[in-house]
């Protein structure tokens, strides 16, 4: 206790002496603005980083993973393939149409409530297309999904339903592709995760959907399309940047 | 030397370290603008297996710990995998000291044809380190489908032969075998090696 309290010993009169002496000397030296610019870039920097960090003026989606790429056919018998949605926003759901409403049926109630309201997004010319991929194929024929798609209202220009002969196509695309769960439990009944799934025009998976959402889903799926079609349109030269720099610090649009 | 020097020098070497420092943290801070597509993916997409060139199964996990590079193609390919098979083999000596921890394979999508005989001397042409791949159709399938690759066969009206519409892009795994980078058609040799290199640091 007693060393603490001992009162530092007089500094060197000598140096008491010089110390003004160098203080006077500092202001007329001109060079000194030098440090002061520096430290000024460097607090520049550290602040317009802070600052993106912390306001995050560019919001983009992840680059979840590579969508699958697949031949299926759609309501009208017609074969399809990713690479035709290439260059597109594109948005999966999954469903069997056995399945007794509500249940899986919601999503695809979104989806039409999606696809009704995609001309209120700003996306820059980029084309949007809905897809939906059964899980039950031996029983959602081609036929079946037609019927489907007139009893839902869809609009089967830019909605696709689609299909395969072989159910181990589409265990291959949905299943390990998509990696959505499901798993047939017998009498045309299925357990699996509904899940829709935002593809960008890269074939990149850029939104996963699942239940798990703060804003009512279709809200939600509405402004998505708009940050990632601007990611598409702005995203060049200088301001490649800024949107690398959002995706290097998770800058994730809610 | 006086006083007076001592704080020049002094101020001099701190402007100059801080000068460096601000440099250093600026290009650390700036991304690097990669010519191709970069992932964020968490996970690898999935094993699989297939037949090498020399006629030996394989698993991509056999390869974990080398920065995998995929490319689908066909060996009767009439420009676009030659094409993209050469920028490849260009890449490899740019890439020096590091090539050794990249390997490059070919899998075909047209098994009917491609043989590991052909593809051998297919892929060694490019570069004597690449690897062709084959198997039968379902394994190729499997194979395909995860890395967002679609082919299928086109009947040339009037040729006993045909041709096989395939994605195009080129695909980086890392060495834990996530998807990190997506090149599209007409990346060069100079542009593959400078995002590799830069993966790699």
């Amino acid at each position: 206790m007693s060393s603490t309290d001992q009162p530092v010993p007089p500094a060197n009169a000598a140096e008491e002496e010089e110390f003004p002496e160098e203080r006077q000397l500092l202001p007329s030296f001109g060079n000194i603005k030098l440090v002061w610019f520096v430290y000024g870039v460097f607090g520049l920097l550290l602040l317009i980083t802070f600052g993106f960090v912390i306001f995050q003026p560019i919001k983009v989606l992840p680059r979840v993973r590579l969508a699958p790429g697949y031949i299926l056919t759609d309501q009208d018998g017609v074969t399809v393939n990713n690479e035709q949605f290439r260059g597109k926003l594109t948005l999966y759901n999954f469903t069997y149409t056995r399945c007794q409403p509500p249940g899986c049926r919601q999503l695809d109630a979104i989806m039409k409530e999606v696809q009704e309201r995609v001309d209120e997004v700003e996306t820059y010319g980029l084309p949007i297309e809905f897809v939906t991929i059964t899980i039950d194929p031996e029983h959602d024929t081609p036929e079946v999904l037609k019927a489907y798609a007139e009893e839902l209202g869809a609009d089967t220009t830019t909605w696709h339903f689609l299909t395969s002969d072989d159910p181990k196509q589409i265990r291959r695309v949905v299943g390990t592709g998509f990696q959505v769960y499901y798993k047939a439990l017998g009498d045309g009944e299925f357990e699996f995760i509904p899940t829709m799934i935002l593809v960008d025009g890269w074939g990149i998976v850029r939104g996963i959907y699942n239940g798990r959402v703060y804003m009512p889903e279709t809200e939600r799926i509405l402004a998505h399309f708009n940050v990632v079609a601007s990611e598409a349109a702005f995203s060049k030269g200088a301001n490649r940047v800024g949107y690398e720099a959002a995706h290097l610090f998770l800058c994730y649009a809610d | 030397m006086s006083k007076k020097w001592k704080w020049i020098l002094g101020i001099l070497a701190i402007a100059v370290l801080l000068f460096l420092g601000a440099y250093f943290v600026g290009s650390k801070l700036r991304p690097y603008a990669y010519h191709g597509m970069v992932m964020q993916s968490t996970e690898p997409p999935g094993d699989f297996t297939l037949i090498d060139h020399n006629g030996n199964r394989m698993h991509l996990s056999d390869y974990e710990g080398k920065w995998v590079i995929l490319y689908y193609g066909y060996t009767f390919c009439p420009d676009v995998c030659p094409t993209t098979m050469m920028q490849l083999g260009r890449m490899m000596p740019l890439l020096g000291k590091k090539a050794k921890d990249v390997q490059v394979f070919m899998i075909s999508v047209d098994p009917e044809r491609d043989t590991p005989e052909r593809l051998k001397e297919y892929v060694t042409y490019f570069h004597p380190s690449f690897i062709g791949l084959t198997g039968t159709p379902e394994e190729i399938a499997d194979a395909a489908a995860p890395f967002g690759i679609y082919y299928k066969k086109q009947e040339v009206e009037g040729a006993s032969d045909y041709l096989m519409d395939h994605t195009a892009s080129v695909t980086v795994l890392d060495p834990e075998g996530r998807v990190r980078l997506i090149w599209p058609y007409g990346t060069t040799s100079e542009e593959m090696a400078e995002d590799l290199l830069h993966l790699m640091r």
